[in-house]
C-alpha cells in the first residue's frame, strides 16, 4: 500500500438532500407555469372588457416569456438552479403520459410516415452541416456535434456523442450553446412562418418535430400553434429521439476507425445505453390506452397530467436561456448552426409539402 | 471508490437514469389514475 495514491474522497450527498435541494426549483417552474396560464386566461378578458385589441397569447408563450425575463434580468439564483434544471424530467414524464392520448395503430401510422422523413431529415442534415463546417474550417469534432445536435435531437444525441467520440468539452459547449440559442430563436419564428403559410395542424406540427432540434423547444414550438400541432410535434420529435442510438454509433465508429475515439464492443448493448428509454413508455402507455387499460375520464385524467408536466418544461425552457451566456459562446459555431438551420428548416418544410399531397394530412 | 496496490477503482454507482426515472413517475401516475386515486386532474 506504500505507493497507494490519494485522492480527495468525495463527500457522498445522500439522496434525500438531493431531493430537497430540488424543490425550490421545481416550486419556481410550478409558479412561472401557473402564472403564464393564468395570464392566458385574463389578458384577454382584461383586453376585451377595455375594448383593446390585443392577440390570444397561447400559456406556453407566456411561460416561456416569463422564465426569458427572469433569466436574463434578475438570473437564477443558485437555490433555484437544480430544480430548474428537472425541466427535461417533467418534459419525459410528459412525453410517456402524452402516449396515452394516441392509440398504437395511429402511433405506427403517423410514427411510420415520419420515421421516412426523419430518415432523410438525418441524412440530408448530416451531410450538409458537415460540409458547412469544413468550409468554416471549424474542427472535425465541433462539426460532428454540431451535426448530430442539428440532425437527430439537441442537446441529448450532442452529450450522448461528446461522449462516444471523445470530443472536448469546450466543442460540446459551443455546439450546445448553439443549438440551444437557434431552439429558442424556432420558438418566435416557427409558429409566424406557420401561419403565414397556412400550415395544417398536422403539417405544421410534423414540420416543428423535424426541423427543430431540442425536444422541450419542439414541444413548444408545436404547442404554440395548437394543441393537436402540440401532439404531433413530440410524436414526430419522439421518431427522431428513437434514431439517436444509431447516429451516435455510426459516429463513434468513424472516429474510432480514424483512431481518434475507442472501439466500440458491443454495438447491441451500445445502441440499448444511448436509446432514449422514454420512447418504450410512450409506447407502452400508448399500448395500454389502446387495449382499453384505461376508460375515457382516466384518458382525459393523463392527458391534464402530461399538460401540467409540459407547462413546467416550458417554463423551464425560458428560465434556462440567457442570451448574454450563449452570446459568449462564440459566432462561428453559432453561423453555421444558424445557415443550417435556415436549410434544414426550408428542406424538412419541402418534404412536408410533399408528404402532405401523398398523405392528406 | 477503493484502492489497490496502487490502483484507484472507480466504482460507478448503479442507479435508474433520468428517462427512467420519468417514465416510472409517469407510470406510477399513470396506476394511480387508474387505480381512481385521482379521478379527476383539472386543466
Amino acid at each position: 500500500m506504500a505507493d497507494a495514491v490519494v485522492l480527495p474522497q468525495a463527500q457522498p450527498v445522500r439522496p434525500a438532500v438531493q431531493f430537497f435541494k430540488l424543490i425550490p426549483g421545481v416550486l419556481l417552474l410550478t409558479a412561472v407555469g401557473y402564472a403564464g396560464k393564468l395570464l392566458e386566461q385574463n389578458v384577454g378578458k382584461y383586453a376585451k372588457a377595455h375594448h383593446w385589441t390585443f392577440p390570444n397569447i397561447e400559456y406556453v408563450l407566456w411561460a416561456i416569456l416569463i422564465g426569458l425575463a427572469i433569466s436574463n434580468t434578475v438570473g437564477i439564483p443558485q437555490i433555484f438552479r437544480a430544480g430548474v434544471a428537472t425541466y427535461e424530467f417533467w418534459l419525459k414524464a410528459g412525453i410517456v403520459l402524452l402516449g396515452s392520448r394516441f392509440l398504437l395503430g395511429d402511433v405506427l401510422k403517423l410514427g411510420g410516415a415520419s420515421l421516412a422523413l426523419v430518415v432523410i431529415e438525418i441524412a440530408v442534415a448530416i451531410g450538409f452541416m458537415t460540409l458547412l463546417g469544413r468550409a468554416f474550417g471549424l474542427k472535425p469534432k465541433l462539426t460532428s456535434l454540431l451535426a448530430v445536435g442539428s440532425a437527430v435531437c439537441g442537446v441529448s444525441a450532442i452529450i450522448a456523442t461528446k461522449g462516444a467520440i471523445e470530443a472536448d468539452d469546450e466543442d460540446s459547449s459551443f455546439a450546445i450553446a448553439a443549438i440551444l440559442a437557434l431552439g429558442a430563436l424556432s420558438l418566435f419564428t416557427f409558429p409566424l412562418i406557420g401561419h403565414a403559410l397556412h400550415l395544417t395542424d398536422h403539417a405544421y406540427g410534423v414540420w416543428s418535430g423535424l426541423a427543430v432540434d431540442n425536444t422541450a423547444e419542439a414541444a413548444a414550438a408545436g404547442a404554440l400553434y395548437s394543441d393537436s400541432a402540440g401532439k404531433l410535434a413530440v410524436l414526430t420529435k419522439t421518431t427522431r429521439n428513437a434514431l439517436i442510438g444509431f447516429v451516435v454509433l455510426a459516429y463513434a465508429l468513424y472516429w474510432a476507425s480514424r483512431g481518434q475515439a475507442q472501439a466500440i464492443g458491443n454495438k447491441a448493448s451500445f445502441l440499448w445505453q444511448k436509446f432514449p428509454k422514454f420512447v418504450l413508455g410512450f409506447l407502452l402507455i400508448s399500448l395500454l390506452a389502446t387495449f382499453a387499460v384505461f376508460n375515457k375520464d382516466q384518458i382525459g385524467a393523463l392527458a391534464n397530467l402530461s399538460r401540467w408536466a409540459f407547462l413546467l418544461t416550458f417554463a423551464g425552457v425560458g428560465l434556462r436561456t440567457n442570451f448574454r451566456e450563449l452570446a459568449k459562446q462564440g459566432l462561428k459555431p453559432f453561423a453555421v448552426g444558424a445557415i443550417g438551420e435556415v436549410v434544414i428548416a426550408a428542406f424538412t418544410l419541402g418534404l412536408v409539402y410533399g408528404a402532405q399531397r401523398i398523405f392528406h394530412w | 471508490m477503493s484502492q489497490t496496490n496502487g490502483e484507484v477503482i472507480v466504482t460507478k454507482r448503479r442507479g435508474l437514469s433520468l428517462d427512467g426515472w420519468a417514465v416510472l413517475l409517469a407510470f406510477a401516475l399513470a396506476a394511480l389514475v387508474r387505480a381512481g386515486v385521482f379521478k379527476h386532474i383539472p386543466w
